[in-house]
């Protein structure tokens, strides 16, 4: 018996929601890029879920499936980079890791 | 559900990792101390590798492995520590519970979740997995370097892009 189709989108489905929440509801900047990273990882395992349900037996097509989310990785990995770079300016010049205290364009 | 379903061991490794994931990103919210959250984003990571294994992407959980519960993490904590100690301790006071937290937020995190649910429901989805994975890492490979050699090669540049411009964030203004 294989498992449901349901059961590891639903998990994924759970995982966005959950760090989408926890994005939304944390102010330190460093946590809200983990949390963007778990969001990210949800789609990951969305998209590894439907290519395990939707391959056809053949290795040409198989072998297509994880290209989507190597490249998600890639650019997650880019971007938590970058983004990081960006908070650690922030707290260098402002000496601020809190997204509410970053209101130097505020009017 | 059935019985058969229920004494299967995929069912029950797939249970306890999402447990587990599910768990660990919880924790992730609401742990005051901000380095207990990057090690819990380690071990949602690693969990989540685990389902990758379940749902034969082998080539996707040992790069999730690599790249998410190895280098990201690495990358958060090394962020974490030299954002500094006054910042860290500053948290913990702010201890978050699902019933503390703006209600606003817990909604857009449920709605989403539940709508998404709910068209998984509705959609026309396949009850059956895929045969056997016949891919190999060396497939992927393949179809990497020759299908999808312009798109690799982009990455590549974006994360020569984000490397560059990363230390020209965080690096000192040289002396003039």
């Amino acid at each position: 018996m294989q498992l449901p189709i349901y059961y590891p989108l639903g998990l994924a489905a759970l995982l966005f929601g959950l760090g989408l929440w926890g994005a939304l509801t944390r102010t330190n900047a460093v946590r809200i890029l983990m949390f963007v990273e778990i969001m990210l990882n949800g789609v990951n395992l969305n998209l590894v879920t439907f290519s395990r349900y939707y391959w056809q037996s053949s290795p040409e097509m198989a072998a297509k499936a994880p290209i989507l989310t190597l490249f998600i990785m890639t650019v997650a990995a880019a971007e938590a980079s970058v983004g990081l770079a960006i908070i650690l300016a922030m707290v260098k010049n402002r000496g601020v890791i809190d997204v509410d205290k970053v209101n130097l364009l505020k009017g | 559900m059935t019985t058969d379903l229920l004494m299967s061991g995929q069912f029950w490794t797939f249970i306890i990792l999402a447990v587990v994931t599910l768990i660990s990103t919880y924790r992730m919210v609401s742990v005051p101390l901000i380095t207990h959250a990057a090690l819990f984003m380690a071990l949602s990571f690693t969990a989540v590798a685990g389902i990758f294994l379940l749902l034969q992407a082998e080539f996707v959980a040992a790069i999730q492995v690599l790249v998410y519960a190895g280098a990201i993490t690495t990358m958060v904590i090394f962020a974490i520590m030299l954002s500094g100690i006054g910042d860290i301790k500053a948290e913990r006071k702010s201890k978050v519970k699902v019933w503390h937290s703006n209600p606003f937020v817990v909604v857009v995190g449920a709605v989403f979740a539940a709508f998404m649910l709910y068209l998984y429901s509705t959609a026309n989805l396949p009850k059956e997995a895929a045969g056997q994975n016949m891919a190999k890492v060396a497939d992927i490979g393949m179809s990497l370097f020759t299908t999808y050699v312009i798109p690799f090669e982009v990455a590549s540049i974006l994360l020569l892009i984000a490397m560059v411009g990363a230390i020209i964030l965080t690096a000192k203004e040289a002396e003039s």
